[in-house]
């Protein structure tokens, strides 16, 4: 019997894939995200010697990175320190042909809040926004209807993984068709999710 | 070196930091095999972060679990995905357009399991899962717990090269080739890895089945 079809093993298999990093945890992603955005990028000496052990090591090739390592740290070491992160950009709302309804982050309230704006397009009497930042509750985030079908809102959302959902005709509820669905929705049907970062 | 990538282009720096805070379409939910949208990638790469968060958003269950089998701790678990996803954004730019990105990421994350291993090789010995979950003390629950742990103890035995193979071929589903590509061993030894790793899982199982009866 070959390892793939080996019944013992396919139940080893089945265990560890149930281990319990399994299921998705917000604010684990939410924390990893933070400390991507918050970290420094490399400097060009941390490259170097990123490089210099990605490399195979040979005499010569010792002798010319070293070399080239101390020249450049000792000559050049301030001048190539990395430059600023460039500040985000702040995007307003992308081509609605290509994302009919989107969310977008536009502006940065004073407290941490992020204000995030939702799109939705389709037909309804009314639509309004839940999640697990309104507790589900229909009504609480009402959008405004705009032309074309369009319907928006603008909320200020604490920095992290939001799941929501549109409630339309206060009845029913869908997912934004256009964001990742989240596994995880605490109200019992399909969410989806909007990653808010900090400013 | 704990961030190399295979087909290093020059890099240029994390200037990149562009923000498009637009939700990414994807087709699976993440579940604990998801491969995710190609393009999303290639979007993270030309600065878009809601790319680059909905990557961490799909692959951190994967990648937790894997470190977690792999160092057997959950804290370091933790930390060697986290410094995974910060190397894997500064170095977006090497990750060429052409290659898949789950092997690219998993080798950087394996790297960095050998890394943590080797620095805290005085754990190395010492099961830590710690979070098990629980599920009754109905004899049939007990007992199913005590398989997870019981797996759990014998794949911590293994020799880290073999737990790594047995994990992404088995675990992961990863083909052979992209095993290769995140551990750079060659096909027919890691073939014979999985083997081995197969055989002592077996052997140990077996035996524990044996003793149970």
């Amino acid at each position: 019997m070959t390892d793939e079809r080996d019944e013992l093993i396919a139940r080893v298999r089945e265990t560890l894939r149930a281990a319990p990093a399994a299921t998705p945890d917000p604010r684990a992603v939410a924390q990893v995200l933070h400390a991507v955005w918050e970290s420094p990028a490399p400097s060009l000496w941390q490259r170097l010697v990123e490089g210099w052990r990605a490399t195979a090591v040979t005499p010569a090739r010792a002798t010319a990175f070293a070399g080239a390592a101390l020249l450049i740290g000792f000559v050049a070491r301030g001048a190539m320190a990395p430059a600023d992160e460039a500040a985000p950009v702040m995007a307003a709302s992308g081509t609605t042909q290509e994302f009919p309804v989107q969310t977008v982050a536009n502006t940065a309230p004073a407290d941490g809040m992020v204000l995030t704006q939702f799109i939705f397009e389709g037909k309804a009497r009314s639509v309004s926004l839940v999640g697990d930042f309104n507790e589900w509750k229909g009504g609480e985030s009402p959008l405004t209807q705009l032309e074309g079908g369009l319907w928006t809102t603008s909320i200020a959302l604490t920095p992290g993984r939001h799941v929501y959902a549109f409630l339309v005709d206060d009845t029913l509820v869908v997912a934004d068709p256009r964001a990742p669905k989240a596994g995880d929705s605490d109200y019992g049907q399909e969410g989806s999710v909007v990653m808010v970062f900090a400013r | 070196m704990d961030g190399a990538v295979p087909g290093d282009a020059a890099w240029r720096g994390s200037g990149t930091a562009g923000y498009t805070p637009r939700p990414v379409l994807t087709n699976d939910t993440p579940t604990a095999n998801t491969s995710i949208d190609p393009m999303l990638p290639l979007r993270a790469k030309a600065g878009d972060r809601q790319a680059f968060a909905q990557m961490v958003d799909l692959l951190y269950p994967r990648s937790l679990r894997f470190a977690l089998h792999m160092v057997g701790n959950r804290e370091d678990a933790e930390e060697a995905v986290q410094d995974t996803f910060v190397r894997v954004y500064h170095n977006l730019s090497r990750f060429r357009d052409d290659a898949r990105f789950e092997p690219w990421l998993f080798r950087i994350l394996a790297n960095r399991c050998r890394s943590l291993m080797e620095k805290r090789r005085r754990h190395a010995a010492v099961v830590q899962y710690g979070d098990v979950p629980e599920r009754g003390n109905a004899p049939s629950e007990t007992a199913e717990r005590d398989w997870t742990e019981e797996i759990y103890r014998i794949l911590a035995t293994l020799p880290a090269e073999q737990r790594e193979a047995f994990l992404l071929r088995h675990v992961e589903d990863m083909a052979y080739e992209d095993i290769a590509a995140v551990t750079g061993v060659g096909l027919s030894a890691l073939r014979m890895r999985v083997k081995r790793a197969c055989d002592v899982l077996r052997a140990r199982l077996s035996e524990v089945m044996q003793n149970d009866r």
